[in-house]
């Protein structure tokens, strides 16, 4: 059992007992002067009446400083003096219920155990009294003055339990209370954010610290007047009533709010700011509270994140975006550096899959009648369903020409398709294919279309540059010896490089042709300029020396006629590198003349190969009569003389020298095949066959004659030119005189008239000319497959005339199989 | 591609035919037309200048019998030149050739030897 609180303080108890000392006196004094029983003993009842006021009065003087103790000494000071009244009173006086009194005293003001002890110490006294008095029936005196009250004192005492219960717990609460408000308060104060309360009307009646700080008024100025008066803009004012209004309807179900808006400060500064409301039904009324809280930070660093994570975001998507840009850049760039369309597909459809993350890409090219041809592919033909050519609107390919537009398709494999439009026109169509999981973005899209727009274009040009490389490589060959000259008894080789970076015909040209007389001529020349300017040019020049050197011209004054040529026809300017070597290998002679060329270089057997310096002049078209030499030189047997064009041998930022040294060690190092020295010389200088310039190339080898001879000859008028040339050269091998040279010639030249032109059509067929020299007898042996033709009469009646008027023998052998032709003549 | 060289030059009323190169069969008849178109009907006489030519062989002799049998049938001469000692002209010999047209050893001869007909 807990002890309950004093219910009364002790001057009170104090006072009490001292009002009931005074009114047991007053009892007592009252008994005595009213007419009474005789029995009552007057003195001592007076004496006792005295007593008790005395105590009674010093209590009162007292009752501030008595302590527990003391107020129990006289309470049994007390009970002592109702048991001396009792015995002076008598038996027949009412005194024993002045016993009632202290036990109703202890049992209302004193404790339980104490209440306890002054009953029973009433009880004892009384108990005492009656057997000093020893009245008639004691024990229902002694029970009725001490058992009454001592009832009535524990009904008091309950009571009073009760009351003290109450007591405690009001106190309790009380305390709770206030410790709670206490700690409302300071949490509310010590709220980060402001806390206000409104009521009904928009008063405020509650307004912490912190909105204090946040609005600038104190909770003293702000408590009592509207908020909107001191916190809400003006112009929203009316917005801040309805929401109240709204929100104080006890109709209105949802009691919470959480408000975006805008306060104003005290200075009229105003703030975004974050409100959460409730509404509170107290006992005094209804109630908007809430907390406030500055969000400009809030909203400031939610912006500056959003934007951070926007740049973040837009970053890694520009960069992912830059690197795809790049790396098509790249391809597409790669691609772009092919000049034809095979490079630039070939390129592309090896290079777009690993830039897209796909497995597989195709390109179709657009044809007459919108159909599509496959291009180029890479790991497989995708958009074509393994048909070709595909009809406009036929596979995914053909989708995409048809509908002109970029497509995605995932079926099951994800496919980009792009058309390639030129001109407005579909010139292809580029798919990318991937298999799952890769899905292509819209992304991925774009930038194929990008790169297919500049891959379409460039497509295009390729298209075109091949039609004009196409035109300008025709004319170039039609200018160029469509092939050489077949010359028994000489090699000769020549090559042709035109520029990879342009489409015109350069101004590189050569020419081999034989000259009247058994020589060979050499023609290596640069026109200055490009395109069909140069190219007619070449054209005429070209033209122009043969005819003067059929003329019999001499090779300086050749040259002196096409420097001429330039002078007075080509355009203001233009000038001309012009190099002719005429090579005579029967005589063993070669002459050349420079104009302006690079020296021709050549070399003999073993030997050391050596720039043929000297005969050199300005180039052509540079004066109107500059003076042309011709140097000449014996060349032995097995000589190789090579020409070429600047473009072989210059290198940008190169001395010219280094490239003519570097060309003379190759030479040196090759054998003197022209065939294998020219294919060499090419693979060493211009290894990618890409030359920077044009490059034009001629080799032509002399091989050294014999006693006997065996070659074939085509069956062609063209074959009989060759073959003098060759006979000539054997005949002035073998010591001929002059005459007998041209005999032996013009005879030879008969028989080979008349095989070439009764041997028959047949195409594959040769003539076989030998030769043989013994101890001065030269004989000739033709073969043919043809039919002899009988001479008859008239024209070639007359060629075997010449043969026998030329000959000392000429026999004709004819089998259905051919004809062979035996001519011996004996020299002198 | 032939290797015979063609130049025509007029002296009043001869012409004259400078026939350079080497006459075979690949040029013989287009020279020979070629010549023929040169001379006008109004010409009184052609003379053929084979004195710088290399070569010749039985096309070209063939080609210089036709020339003279049209201009003989126009009643206009021909005449050769063929150096002497030359083998254009031992041809000429063999094959007779100055039964179908006189033949001299220069252009100067042979236009003086029309000139005094």
């Amino acid at each position: 059992m807990r002890d309950l609180p004093e219910l009364f303080h002790s001057p009170v108890k104090a006072r009490s007992l001292a009002f009931l000392f005074c009114a047991g006196a007053l009892m007592a004094g009252l008994t005595i002067a009213l007419p009474h029983d005789a029995s009552i003993d007057e003195l001592g009842l007076g004496l006792t009446a005295c007593a008790a006021a005395l105590v009674g009065a010093g209590l009162l003087v007292s009752a501030e400083r008595v302590a527990m103790w003391q107020l129990h000494v006289v309470m049994v000071i007390g009970t002592a003096m109702v048991a001396l009244a009792n015995e002076f009173a008598g038996v027949t006086a009412l005194y024993p219920l002045l016993f009632t009194w202290p036990i109703l005293y202890a049992s209302y003001f004193l404790e339980r155990r104490a209440a306890f002890a002054h009953v029973a110490l009433a009880g004892l006294a009384y108990a005492i009294v009656l057997v000093i008095q020893d009245p008639p029936s004691p024990y229902v005196r002694w029970l009725l003055a001490i058992g009454t009250p001592a009832i009535a004192g524990a009904l008091i005492f309950r009571l009073l339990d009760r009351l003290r219960a109450e007591r405690v717990e009001s106190l309790e609460r009380e305390a709770l209370l206030e410790q709670n408000e206490a700690r409302t308060r300071i949490v509310l104060d010590s709220a980060p954010d402001a806390f206000v309360a409104i009521d009904r009307e928009g008063v405020i009646r509650t307004w912490n610290a912190a909105a204090e700080r946040l609005l600038g008024w104190s909770a003293s100025e702000a408590v009592g007047r509207r908020l909107a008066e001191i916190a809400i803009p003006p112009e929203l004012r009316a917005a801040h009533d309805e929401r109240r209004r709204a929100l104080l309807d006890p109709a209105e179900r949802d009691a919470t709010r959480v408000l975006q808006l805008e306060l104003q400060r005290r200075d009229g500064s105003r703030f975004p700011a974050e409100a959460r409301v409730s509404r509170v039904t107290l006992r005094s009324g209804v109630f908007a509270a809430g907390f406030l809280r500055d969000v400009s930070d809030r909203l400031r660093r939610e912006a500056e994140r959003e934007a951070l994570l926007r740049e973040q975001a837009a970053r890694a998507e520009a960069e992912r975006v830059a690197e795809l840009v790049s790396g098509m850049q790249l391809l597409v760039d790669a691609a772009l550096a092919h000049r034809t369309r095979r490079g630039i597909l070939a390129d592309l459809v090896t290079s777009v899959p690993g830039v897209l993350g796909a497995d597989s890409a195709a390109i179709y090219l657009a044809e007459e009648g919108d159909r599509l041809v496959l291009g180029a592919t890479s790991g497989g033909t995708p958009g074509g369903d393994g048909k070709a050519p595909l009809a406009f609107g036929e596979g995914f390919a053909g989708r995409v020409a048809a509908a002109r537009q970029p497509m995605l398709a995932e079926d099951p494999d994800a496919m980009i398709g792009v058309p390639l439009l030129a001109g407005g026109q579909v010139t292809g169509v580029l798919v990318v294919c991937a298999s799952p999981p890769r899905v292509f973005t819209s992304d991925d899209l774009s930038l194929l279309r990008l790169a297919a727009d500049r891959v379409a274009l460039a497509i295009d040009h390729a298209r075109l540059y091949e039609r004009e490389l196409k035109i300008a490589e025709t004319l170039q060959r039609s200018l160029l010896p469509e092939h050489l000259p077949h010359m028994p008894g000489l090699e000769v080789a020549a090559r042709y490089l035109p520029a990879a970076a342009e489409a015109e015909v350069g101004g590189d040209w050569y020419d081999v042709l034989s000259i009247p007389g058994g020589a060979v001529g050499l023609v290596m020349g640069d026109i200055a300029g490009k395109g069909l300017g140069a190219a007619s040019m070449v054209g005429r020049m070209r033209s122009a020396l043969r005819a003067y050197v059929l003329e019999g011209h001499s090779a300086p004054l050749v040259v002196s006629q096409l420097n001429r040529l330039i002078w007075t026809e080509a355009q203001e300017g233009q000038m001309a590198t012009l190099l002719f070597v005429v090579v005579d290998p029967a005589e063993g002679r070669m002459g050349w003349v420079n104009a302006g060329h690079p020296p021709p270089l050549l070399v003999t057997g073993n030997g050391r190969p050596r720039f043929l310096e000297g005969g050199g002049s300005v180039p052509l078209g540079v004066l109107p009569f500059p003076e042309f030499q011709e140097t000449s030189l014996n060349v032995e047997p097995d000589a190789t003389v090579v020409l070429y064009t600047d473009g072989l041998v210059e290198r940008p930022g190169e001395n010219i020298d280094l490239g003519l040294r570097r060309l003379a060690e190759l030479v040196h190092a090759a054998p003197n095949d022209p065939q294998i020295l020219c294919d060499q010389l090419l693979a060493s200088l211009i290894p990618d066959g890409a030359p920077a310039d044009d490059v034009a190339l001629l080799a032509l080898r002399t091989i050294p004659m014999s006693e006997r001879f065996d070659v074939e000859f085509a069956p062609e008028p063209e074959a009989l030119v060759a073959m003098r040339s060759l006979l000539r050269r054997w005949l002035r091998y073998a010591k001929a005189g002059e005459g007998e040279l041209a005999e032996i010639i013009t005879a030879c030249g008969e028989a080979a008239t008349n095989a070439i032109e009764h041997s028959g059509a047949g195409r594959d067929t040769t003539l076989e000319l030998s030769g043989s020299l013994e101890s001065r007898t030269v004989e000739l042996t033709l073969r043919d497959h043809g039919a002899w033709r009988t001479p008859r009469e008239g024209q070639p009646g007359r060629g075997i005339a010449l043969m026998r008027g030329l000959m000392d023998e000429v026999d004709v052998t004819a089998t259905p199989q051919g004809t062979t032709v035996r001519l011996s003549r004996t020299l002198h | 591609m032939d290797l015979v060289g063609l130049e025509i030059e007029k002296r009043e009323d001869i012409v004259i035919a400078h026939v350079t190169g080497e006459l075979d069969i690949l040029g013989a008849s287009s020279t020979g037309e070629a010549i023929g178109e040169a001379v006008p009907t109004s010409a009184r006489a052609l003379v053929v200048d084979l004195g710088r030519l290399e070569f010749i062989d039985s096309s070209g002799i063939a080609m210089l019998f036709s020339l003279a049998r049209r201009l003989g049938g126009q009643r206009q001469a021909l005449r050769v030149v063929a150096g002497s000692g030359e083998p254009v002209q031992r041809v000429l010999e063999l094959v007779e050739f100055d039964r179908a047209a006189p033949i001299y050893e220069t252009v100067d001869d042979a236009v003086g030897a029309l000139s005094r007909d």
